[in-house]
């Protein structure tokens, strides 16, 4: 077990539990190495610490969950930077913002690729336009 | 930062396996051709940096307790559908 000293507190984790993105985050290729944080609640928002910035931790969901047109196909190269061929599974998720409001907004113009059979991810890019950094979740109707 | 000048037609070879070639100038505008390995990511700069700084925010706004509300909200929302 390795421990790294995080907003959480001193963590203590089993490095072969670490997510492995071998190509960092989008403009910060320094994060490779991140934690998914356990949830004190059950709902579909989950920490994901770093391993090599303690200070840098963010929130994912599945963009799905609320978007449910929402789809990213990894291509044959994504894949294999994940490890996986074209029947490995490849799940997406989305990061989340948090308004001074508390509102929150899904970047589903940058969504991050993950591949559990080989706990490796990748952060890419869609030039949708439909798709902003700043997404905000649909409004529900109200009954 | 080089800055050279090049006509339509012309190109600029970077490295051994990237070359950019000048399409055509119009309206304004300057389309360029780009010839680099599959691997290479290549990204309108606006983008990647929107993405970039996103990621900074995203990861600077959060309190810890802005998680566990929101959990609960949302795991609301989502049983729902």
């Amino acid at each position: 077990m390795k421990t790294i000293d995080t907003r959480f507190g001193e963590v203590e984790y089993d490095p072969s539990n670490v997510l492995h993105f071998p190509e960092g985050l989008i403009g910060l290729d320094q994060l490779k190495h991140f934690l998914v944080m356990p949830n004190k609640k059950d709902g579909p928002l989950f920490w994901i610490q770093s391993v090599d910035d303690p200070a840098f931790a963010f929130v994912v969901t599945d963009p799905t969950q609320f978007f449910f047109d929402y789809l990213v196909v990894p291509d044959t190269k994504e894949r294999e930077k994940l490890g996986i061929d074209e029947n490995g599974a490849c799940f997406i998720l989305a990061i989340v913002s948090i308004s001074p409001e508390k509102k929150i907004s899904l970047n589903l113009s940058g969504p991050l690729l993950y591949a559990p059979e080989t706990n490796r991810g990748l952060q890419v890019i869609l030039e949708d336009a439909r798709y902003s950094t700043q997404t905000p979740l649909p409004e529900i109707e109200k009954k | 930062m080089l800055v050279l000048t090049r006509k339509p037609g012309e190109g600029i070879v970077i490295g051994d396996n990237i070359i950019i070639k000048i399409i055509e100038m119009k309206s304004g505008g300057v389309r360029i051709g780009i010839d680099a390995p599959k691997d290479t990511k290549i990204y309108r700069h606006e983008v990647y940096e929107r993405i970039h700084q996103e990621n900074i925010d995203a990861a600077a706004g959060w309190d810890l307790n802005d998680l566990d509300i929101l959990s609960d909200k949302l795991a609301d929302r989502t049983s729902k559908k």
